[in-house]
């Protein structure tokens, strides 16, 4: 890694907390580091997105020139600190872009769990369900420096 | 037609299928002289002819008749991807290029079917030595199953011809041959390697005898970088290789700062060139530096040859001139697309104009610079009118999570949809989508394998000046650029434009609408619906004395504007499938 480079990542990683503060953070009551779906439907989900995601977002999800990046960096740069709600509503009203909607919910909700788990977020026991109201409550956060 | 197709039993191994497959019998070979000099009743070149224009010398529709126009034939295409067709037609066949590669001859008189090429399942031709790759190496749709960049939405824009052959470049980043007559494979050189995200979605050109064409899928950090290949047409073989960016250590290196090859990406070269057989120079353009912005990308020079015109020899892939529209482009605002050459004011001239709403006037034999127009809707920055030196307007530098407010979107003003011009009356006609953008730029990981655009929270709205109108048909007289009629749509304007020597321009909108405009007045002659959005590029063409218009409905995506009447306009609905092509002459001719 050159100085460049180095000095790159630094100035990521500076900007990345004043960042949070330009969203407006989710009414948070259950974190989603505590394992909001199960491994199981990330699975399911992973089979589902290479039929019906991965020729726009690709298959590493790193996304093309017309389609975002939905992983890392990029992913938390546009979905930090807003609820699942939220990313579960725009792929259930937008995606697959050429037929919006056109999922069944539990194909949508293992979807979004392989995102989850391929942003390192934490399987769990308790499957993701297509609740709204639950889901309003559960923030995409960054990693919590101090856990027990 | 009909007389000219002769149904073939098949014997080859199509009749393991227990098919039957058609062919053209007195089919006429396609050459230099003609693709210079087509016959207007054949539409030879992806924009007609090699000037680009996208104008037919036919004028039997005219301003007095055109309101008339009915539907003669339509024709359902695969729904697998993205519909951006550019048709050609020869001695009356359409040879129509569909999603994933799939390339149908149609008699274009009545829609018949004639044969169809489909990638990995059409035989080759008998003694070919053409591997075609099978579909368990294309995967479901021709989707390279190993490709980690995606391969987008299957589109395949332009097809060429030539001789006897059929051109195109296929999604697998490989170009193919297939024989005009049969549909069969000839040929297929596979020119990168589809895993490190290469694709092709603009098709080649034919110059001076050379397959020229322009590869795309270079937002990834890899240890390669986007070029422009020339080909022999009759075997495939790569003849020259020019890169669309600059190297370390070469002329221009230094412009990426001391960025390494690994981490110099975009430069794509996704819309199909023009070519002057006088100047023997091919011109092709190129897209924006990648990541989009300055301060994701890690440096802010000027990022050679990124948003520049590309004057190439296409006999020896040298590059002639070069002009860089937007030196250090940082919002993604593209300059890759169609160029238009038309001698104006006693000058050679070409014109081009990307998403800014910049009419670019170049000298094409030198590539100076004689004008810059801008049409007036953008916000970002402010263009010397005759040196064409752009500055950033302040505040409008993005830096990393800080919003701005631009306009255009980045969807652009202008995209593929090509502007088309009329010698009738010394105009372009451009198609528009009216639109800005609050946007906040984001970091990427510099690692082999992402870089990509960066990410960007954005939020669309209509253009201040839009009366809540998405989509425009701007008509700008050259040289001058003085504004001579617009029209306003709800919806944005979706297709290429087409102008006629019967007075008139062509065009459709998001909203499955079809229009021909008066050419001088921009008055509505004519309408009519298709089964969804108006998507393509819009040609002209006549068999036996009769005149048609063939309009291409499309559907999938077609890049970032397809949000914008999602999010701006939710009122305008469309169906999820229609990507077809319908066809209008004047009744009873």
């Amino acid at each position: 890694m050159n100085k460049k480079t180095l000095k790159f990542v630094g100035y990521c990683l500076a900007v990345s907390a004043p960042l949070s503060l330009n969203h407006s953070l989710a009414q948070t009551d259950s974190s989603i580091w505590d394992g909001v779906f199960t491994e199981a439907q990330a699975t399911r989900g992973e089979t589902a997105y290479s039929a019906n995601c991965a020729s726009c977002h690709s298959t590493d999800l790193r996304g093309n020139s017309n389609t975002p990046s939905l992983l890392g960096m990029s992913f938390m740069f546009i979905w930090e600190n807003q609820s699942l709600a939220e990313l579960y509503t725009k792929m259930r009203n937008e995606m697959p872009s050429d037929n919006p909607g056109s999922l069944s919910t539990q194909t949508y909700e293992d979807l979004l769990a392989f995102l989850l788990r391929s942003n390192q977020f934490p399987a769990g026991e308790q499957a993701l369900k297509a609740d709204t109201a639950k889901l309003t409550k559960i923030s995409i956060t960054p990693k919590p420096v101090f856990s027990q | 037609m009909k007389t000219k197709i002769e149904i073939l039993l098949a014997s080859t191994l199509l009749l393991a299928s227990a098919t039957a497959s058609a062919q053209i019998t007195d089919y006429q070979s396609v050459t230099e002289d003609l693709l210079s000099n087509p016959p207007a009743g054949d539409w030879l070149n992806w924009r007609g002819t090699q000037d680009g224009w996208g104008y037919s010398a036919l004028d039997q529709i005219n301003s007095e008749n055109v309101g008339q126009l009915q539907l003669v034939w339509s024709w359902a295409m695969d729904d697998t991807g993205a519909g951006e067709a550019a048709p050609l037609i020869h001695d009356g066949v359409m040879f129509l290029p569909g999603p994933r590669g799939v390339i149908q001859a149609l008699d274009a008189a009545n829609g018949d079917l004639i044969w169809e090429y489909r990638p990995g399942i059409t035989p080759a031709l008998e003694g070919s030595n053409a591997k075609a790759l099978g579909p368990d190496q294309l995967g479901d749709a021709a989707m390279p199953a190993t490709a980690f960049a995606g391969v987008g939405r299957g589109v395949q824009k332009n097809i060429a011809i030539y001789g006897e052959l059929i051109y195109s470049a296929t999604e697998n980043a490989s170009i193919t041959a297939i024989d005009a007559r049969t549909g069969l494979l000839v040929w297929e050189t596979p020119v990168a390697d589809p895993a490190l995200g290469y694709y092709y979605v603009a098709g080649p050109i034919v110059a001076n005898g050379t397959l020229v064409t322009g590869i795309n899928g270079c937002e990834r950090y890899k240890d390669d970088v986007c070029f422009i290949t020339g080909h022999d047409p009759l075997s495939g073989e790569e003849l020259w290789r020019t890169s669309t960016v600059a190297r370390p250590g070469e002329p221009g290196g230094d412009t990426w700062d001391d960025l390494p090859l690994r981490f110099r990406a975009g430069s794509d070269a996704w819309i199909a060139g023009s070519y002057d057989p006088i100047a023997n120079l091919v011109y092709w353009g190129t897209a924006q530096a990648k990541p989009w912005a300055r301060a994701v990308r890690g440096t802010a020079g000027d990022a050679l040859y990124t948003n520049s015109t590309l004057a190439l020899n296409p006999d020896t892939g040298e590059m002639v001139w070069y002009y860089q529209h937007l030196p250090g482009e940082t919002h993604d605002m593209d300059e890759v697309f169609e160029s238009l050459l038309i001698d104006v004011g006693g000058r050679q001239s070409l014109f081009k104009m990307g998403k800014l709403g910049i009419l670019w006037q170049l000298d094409r034999v030198s590539g100076e610079i004689i004008a810059a127009t801008d049409i007036g809707y953008q916000n970002i920055v402010n263009v010397n009118p005759t040196s064409g030196a752009i500055t950033y307007r302040d505040g409008q530098l993005p830096r990393i999570g800080q919003q701005i407010d631009i306009c255009p979107s980045t969807s652009g003003f202008k995209s593929w949809r090509s502007m088309a011009y009329s010698p009738q009356t010394s105009a372009m006609y451009i198609p528009i989508a009216l639109n800005c953008e609050l946007a906040t730029f984001g970091p990427t990981e510099r690692v082999l394998g992402g870089g990509g655009t960066g990410p960007v929270r954005r939020s669309n709205y209509p253009h201040p000046e839009s009366d809540g109108n998405l989509g425009e048909i701007l008509a700008l007289e050259i040289p001058g650029g003085e504004v001579k009629w617009r029209y306003r749509s709800r919806a944005p304007i979706n297709t290429a434009a087409l102008t006629t020597a019967g007075g008139l321009v062509f065009a459709g909108d998001w909203d499955r609408r079809v229009f021909a405009f008066d050419a001088d007045d921009g008055e509505v002659l004519w309408q009519s619906r298709l089964s969804t959005s108006a998507q393509g590029f819009p040609i002209s063409y006549m068999i036996d004395g009769k005149q048609y218009i063939a309009l291409p409905a499309g559907n999938g995506g077609a890049s970032w504007a397809a949000s914008l009447p999602r999010e701006l306009a939710p009122e305008l609905r469309r169906p999820r499938n229609g990507n077809s092509m319908h066809v209008f002459a004047l009744p009873g001719k």
